[in-house]
């Protein structure tokens, strides 16, 4: 009996000792690293000052740095993600999950941005928010009927942050809509039959029956929202570089340019460090919410 | 048996792992020797063919006016050493900062690299990471006068091969100012606004600025101080010799937001690149566009474009003068220290920044850093004028963010936006650069 647990033992620890070295080495390793630097004035290159949490007390003081205000932008685009990108992706879920005709048809088209390289999204939308040709101020100034009106969409710090917004949140519906899909298929078709057979309308099967059995997976679609927002980068990167007079900024575009172009690894590991630290928070915080739902 | 199978191959797995680990991890530990020591390795070349591996990166990108004297100068000194392989990439500007400094952090450096001079250069030599060029320079030093390699000269030794030089110039479209009846750009700064009332109520964008790279509206910011301050002023400030508390800097940014704020700028180009701007004022919807001399190749070639170069107008006679210029040898090429050929790449690169050199002035990319040795029949007049203006020259300022170091340049740029955004005024610039760069 022993020597069976001996067996099991070691073969559990040979299985998951190259999982557990990548892990380690991929993900711990450098997180560790980062919250080692993030204690030190350092230009990447020469020697480093020990400063312990300096970086982080400019972090949240600095007028230059402004974090405080990229974060809040991060969080908008959070909330935006959760209750307007989730809500739609949920809706063609739950329309396209009833087995309508073109299903796979539609549910190709509506994942199609999440193949697109984001970089080419952000050119495509460039185009279309360009102030002199765009598409979009070509149809305001078609429907107004004045041929000089139309806004500057990612030049105006007013619009800026909104119209970074758009795009972001449209490429990633068909991600979330396409795990609610696999959701909703999950129900059982006798639980939604029954519900119908008790006189329940569809939307009151959806409400009642088909949302709740798939609690699981709107938790981590929740999940991926707000953590994917905290972390966002790449298109506001090719939209506005956080730009016009930092109106778009986001923790990353900070983190990048104190890391690559101010050469200040100190600060740009502290920013790396407050980004885990508040997506593991926020994850742990909807995971509660969820728990306490249940 | 099932068990112990597994067992052997997941343990056989393991060690692959940590063995292909071990491969990548030995390979930075042999580049990354010590200058001296990399000059003195034996070439790394190819066994099968002989050939010495060089590789370099650049930001000569398909758009980029010196595209075509990289392509020339690489087609011939790689022809003239049949024994080096060499591979280049271009990348754009701003991305190029990015990477290169990403790439000296690692010490993953290609073989040679672009980069400008001043505090920019100045950080990878602190660190070490340059291969010192004094060795081979003695064989060059015949064609490139020393006086141009002060911006990369650092402690007495040289670690930088000048391309070209340029200066900030201030293009006007020749037709469009005609239409508002100047046939020559107006020489003096109340001449200059008059005009740029005139276009306005022409209906026509006196400035074209890309907001979206903030040191295209340095470009402009740094000659309304130069003119109206001084050059010597903004040069102790930008080599930490002064404070930016200064009046006279304080006046120039009100100045200059007088510009922005009567409605001379293009609304439009907060949310454009350089490029975009560019290509607007060759298509005619601006009548002046401040910039690099570089561009004089991409204008002059620009068939129907009747584009003159000139100084910006001086703002206060009693601290500035016309001659005084922003710009200055920048553009280098250097050899990294981490290079198992660094020797051979350093005698490369000096015959590379020659002929870089050669056709870029040819092109009318800028002035040539290195004593011509051809026939300059050929050049074009914007580069021309620029050669008369430069003569002319009594001071040079270095661009800021050049001048400055990385950390400080960034400030200073994050400054300068929001001067163009009018968020802070004169007084709040000066201010805030003087308390933020130490």
């Amino acid at each position: 009996m022993k020597k069976k647990k001996l067996y099991t033992a070691i073969n559990v620890t040979a299985f998951l000792l190259p999982a557990l070295l990548l892990f380690v080495g991929v993900l711990i390793f450098p997180i560790i690293m980062s919250g080692v630097y993030s204690l030190y004035d350092w230009n990447g290159i020469g020697a480093k000052e020990f400063i312990l949490f300096d970086n982080y007390k400019e972090l949240f003081t600095s007028k230059n740095l402004r974090f405080m205000k990229a974060l809040v932008n991060s969080l908008l685009l959070a909330f935006f993600s959760v209750f307007i990108q989730l809500p739609i992706s949920l809706g063609l879920a739950l329309t396209l999950g009833k087995g309508r005709k073109g299903e796979r048809f539609f549910l190709s088209v509506f994942f199609a941005p999440v193949l697109i390289s984001t970089v080419v999204i952000g050119q495509l939308w460039l185009k279309m928010y360009n102030p002199d040709y765009g598409i979009i101020n070509m149809a305001i100034r078609l429907i107004t009927g004045n041929p000089d009106f139309g806004p500057i969409w990612l030049g105006d710090p007013k619009l800026a942050l909104g119209a970074a917004f758009v795009p972001i949140l449209w490429q990633y519906v068909g991600y979330h809509m396409l795990l609610m899909y696999a959701g909703v298929k999950s129900v059982p078709v006798e639980l939604r039959e029954a519900a119908m057979l008790d006189g329940a309308s569809q939307g009151q099967v959806n409400r009642y029956v088909v949302i709740p059995c798939m609690k699981g997976i709107l938790k981590v679609s929740v999940i991926f929202a707000v953590t994917g927002s905290l972390k966002s980068f790449d298109l506001i990167y090719v939209l506005t570089n956080g730009g016009p007079f930092k109106a778009t900024e986001v923790p990353s575009i900070i983190m990048i340019r104190e890391l690559f172009i101010g050469g200040k690894y100190g600060m740009g590991s502290t920013i790396a460090v407050m980004l885990i630290v508040l997506c593991f928070a926020f994850a742990l915080i909807i995971n509660r919410i969820f728990k306490q739902e249940d | 048996m099932k068990k112990i199978i597994s067992a052997i191959l997941t343990g056989a797995m393991a060690i692959s792992l940590v063995a292909c680990g071990s491969t990548d991890t030995a390979a930075p530990a042999d580049t990354a020797a010590p200058a001296d020591a990399a000059a003195t390795e034996a070439p790394a070349t190819d066994a099968s063919t002989g050939t010495i591996d060089l590789t370099m990166w650049c930001i000569a990108t398909e758009s980029d006016s010196n595209r075509h004297s990289y392509e020339a100068a690489i087609a011939d000194v790689t022809a003239a050493h049949p024994e080096i392989n060499f591979q280049w990439e271009a990348i754009e500007n701003q991305a190029y900062k990015t990477k290169i400094k990403a790439a000296v952090a690692a010490d993953e450096m290609p073989d040679i690299f672009f980069t400008w001079s001043c505090a920019f250069l100045g950080d990878f030599v602190d660190a070490g990471r340059v291969y010192c060029l004094d060795e081979e320079y003695k064989n060059f030093s015949s064609e490139l006068p020393e006086v141009m390699l002060g911006n990369t000269t650092y402690d007495g030794k040289h670690y930088g091969v000048p391309l070209t030089m340029n200066i900030v110039g201030l293009f006007a479209n020749m037709d469009i100012l005609s239409e508002a009846g100047y046939d020559e750009v107006p020489g003096t700064y109340e001449e200059f606004i008059a005009c740029c009332d005139k276009l306005k109520a022409n209906g026509v964008i006196p400035f074209g600025c890309a907001g979206k790279e903030t040191w295209c509206v340095t470009e402009y910011l740094e000659s309304v101080i130069e003119k109206s301050a001084g050059a010597d002023v903004l040069n102790d400030i930008f080599l930490g010799r002064a404070t930016w508390a200064n009046d006279d800097v304080k006046g120039a940014v009100d100045t200059f937001q007088e510009l922005v704020g009567n409605g001379y700028f293009d609304p439009n180009g907060i949310a454009l690149t350089n490029d975009e701007v560019k290509a607007n004022f060759m298509a005619g919807k601006y009548a002046f566009y401040m910039n690099g001399t570089w561009n004089c190749a991409d204008f002059a070639a620009q068939e129907g474009l009747n584009v003159k170069v000139s100084e910006f107008p001086v703002i206060n006679a009693d601290k500035s003068k016309l001659g005084e210029l922003i710009g200055g040898p920048s553009d280098t090429l250097a050899v990294a220290a981490s290079s198992p050929n660094a020797a051979v790449a350093a005698q490369f690169t000096f015959e590379l920044g020659k002929e870089i050199c050669h056709y870029g002035y040819l092109d009318g990319c800028g002035l040539p850093a290195w004593t011509p040795y051809y026939d300059t029949s050929s050049i074009n007049p914007l580069t021309n004028t620029v050669s008369d203006i430069c003569a002319n020259a009594s001071t040079y300022v270095l661009f800021g963010d050049t001048a400055m170091s990385a950390d400080d340049a960034t400030i200073y740029l994050s400054y300068v936006d929001q001067v163009y955004g009018c968020m802070i005024d004169g007084q709040g610039f000066v201010d805030g650069l003087a308390a933020d760069i130490r």
